[in-house]
């Protein structure tokens, strides 16, 4: 999306961060990465910044592959990440931090009559194959398709569990953000999008989307966490070696119960600890 | 520094204060060079580097199957910017066809028919109009015209339908502004003879004004597609990225600019050198309009 902007932004936090006058190197920690981990990095950043005086810790969302390459490239201390690793990236003594699980809901105009979906039908829909909502039991209406860019971890996790080798229909809408592909969805009577669950409430805006059933399955914290929902995976902090002591502390943060039990669930998604409680 | 007129050294001062000023002419002269000297320098620096970055794509495409490959996806290794080029050609045209006649009938109204009062309000809201980032062109298409839009075709509202609206509002003040000049340069004495022939005010304009003024009319619209070929936030957030051919007014599509920012956050390798590529076609395009200005502006000498 607008990464090179945002990449320009986060630099030109970081200089200002560093010509501040006290502000040392080992006092600050850049986080970079994926948008839909931005509420959670964001939100445990400033409660952590608010308990741990003249510690500086920078949040910025350029999705999940940006900020993969910028902790390989040492121009940022933790990536954050809605997918695992790609070949390529392994191997690049980047270690692995579990920080929640996530569930991606297929969403649709609340008009929509059609309620849930078959994983064939998602793969057949998202691929271009199925054209029209009265092909799954809809009104007779095109379907639009909405789609995240390339870069995005979502999309990334949407194409790796649905679509497997099946390729994206190229003509559908590219959006650059979970934010916007729910907007469009919301106004649009005949589009389909895919989102995290914990944007799928409304927030502050009073736009209603609804999440349909995937094989049966409706999208929820307990369907996500206990593996039932198909459309699930881990979100990550990816550090490079060992994190720094400041990196550390801010990842141990994050793994405590205040941000578990706190921004996590408040952001919609489900707590590391999730599993073992089931 | 010698005086060979005997007139400066009668007085030492004298000397002394000419030579002072003959330093400060020369530095002036060095510092205004200097600064038409960064711009040159910037573009050739800039062109050198895009260029070195984007040379790779002949071995690692092709030229032929890069220029003229039918699908765009980095993701499965096939850079063929076909459709992207088409996508630019087609929302560049489509703004110059909504865009044009409304920047030289403003510039006309202005130049000819509004009083000083009227156009002293008129002129610098359409100035104003150039001053607005285009993100908030974008933003603006993208929460108001595009769920309009969206309903009329009967899709999602992303397209060329969209952004041809917004991208016409976004070159009317640079063509309206340049047209203004160009009808303005026509001696008042032209249109008086006119009227003293007994022409009607559209008859002046239609036949005497505007066909005077069409050299730089005609280099206004061309400095205007440089715009609208280059335009990138308002276009990402309204085509819809989706790198296809045409498929209607309605449908998304996606553009050489807007396709360049969408991907360079995360592109590597091959991927990376064919955004250059995309950059150089962006920057002949551009030079081959300015240049054409120039050819057709010696043409009126």
């Amino acid at each position: 999306m607008h990464s090179a902007l945002i990449a320009l932004l986060v630099v030109c936090i970081a200089l200002t961060g560093c010509g501040r006058g006290g502000s040392r190197a080992e006092d600050q920690v850049i986080v970079t990465g994926s948008t839909t981990l931005l509420p959670i990095a964001e939100q445990a950043a400033e409660q952590f910044q608010g308990l741990n005086p003249g510690t500086s810790v920078l949040v910025s969302g350029l999705g999940s592959s940006a900020g993969i390459e910028a902790v390989i490239a040492g121009t940022s201390g933790i990536a954050t990440s809605s997918r695992d690793l790609k070949s390529e990236e392994e191997g690049r003594g980047l270690i692995d931090t579990p920080v929640a699980y996530d569930g991606i809901a297929v969403i649709v105009n609340p008009g929509n009559p059609v309620d849930g979906l078959t994983t064939e039908q998602l793969r057949a829909i998202y691929a271009g194959e199925i054209t029209n909502w009265k092909d799954v039991g809809g009104a007779d209406r095109v379907i639009d398709l909405v789609n995240r860019d390339e870069a995005s971890g979502t999309r990334e996790a949407f194409k790796k569990i649905v679509m497997g080798d099946a390729h994206f229909d190229r003509s559908s809408v590219v959006l650059p953000g979970t934010g916007q592909v729910r907007d469009v969805v919301s106004r649009s009577p005949g589009a389909i999008g895919y989102i995290s669950v914990g944007f799928v409430a409304p927030r502050f805006t009073s736009t209603l989307v609804k999440a349909l059933r995937v094989d049966g399955v409706k999208p929820s914290e307990e369907t996500v966490a206990s593996q039932e929902y198909p459309i699930a995976r881990t979100l990550h902090f990816f550090t490079k070696g060992e994190p720094t002591a400041l990196a550390h502390r801010y990842i141990d943060y994050v793994l405590s119960d205040d941000v578990q039990d706190g921004v996590v669930i408040d952001a919609g998604f489900v707590p590391v600890t999730a599993r073992d409680r089931l | 520094m010698t005086t060979p007129n005997g007139v400066a050294t009668t007085t030492g001062e004298l000397t002394l204060v000419s030579r002072q000023m003959q330093v400060r002419e020369w530095l002036l002269a060095a510092v205004f060079f200097l600064c038409a000297f960064v711009a040159v320098l910037a573009v050739a620096l800039i062109f050198t580097f895009v260029g070195y970055k984007a040379l790779p794509i002949v071995t690692e495409v092709g030229l032929w199957p890069f220029l003229f490959g039918r699908v765009w996806a980095s993701s499965e290794g096939l850079y063929g910017i076909l459709p992207l080029i088409e996508g630019s050609i087609v929302v560049t045209l489509g703004a110059l066809a909504i865009g044009t006649p409304l920047a030289v009938g403003t510039a006309i109204f202005l130049s000819e028919i509004a009083s000083p009062g009227v156009r002293a309000i008129v002129r610098p809201a359409v100035e104003l109009l150039a001053g607005i980032p285009s993100v908030v062109y974008g933003f603006f298409g993208v929460v108001m015209l595009r769920p309009l839009i969206g309903r009329l075709t009967d899709g999602i509202g992303f397209g060329p339908l969209t952004t041809w609206i917004i991208l016409a509002i976004m070159i009317v003040p640079t063509i309206a502004a340049l047209s203004e000049d160009a009808l303005q340069s026509i001696p008042m004495g032209i249109r008086e003879a006119s009227y003293a022939m007994g022409a009607t005010q559209w008859q002046t304009i239609h036949k005497v004004v505007v066909p005077a003024a069409k050299i730089g009319i005609v280099d206004a619209i061309i400095l205007g597609m440089g715009r609208a070929v280059g335009e990138t936030m308002a276009v990402l957030m309204l085509i819809g990225g989706a790198a296809v051919f045409f498929e209607g007014i309605g449908s998304p599509m996606s553009t050489l600019t807007s396709q360049i920012v969408m991907d360079m956050g995360y592109s590597t390798g091959t991927h990376r050198t064919a955004l250059f590529a995309m950059a150089a076609i962006l920057f002949v395009i551009s030079m081959g309009l300015v240049l054409a200005v120039r050819l057709i502006s010696r043409d009126k000498e």
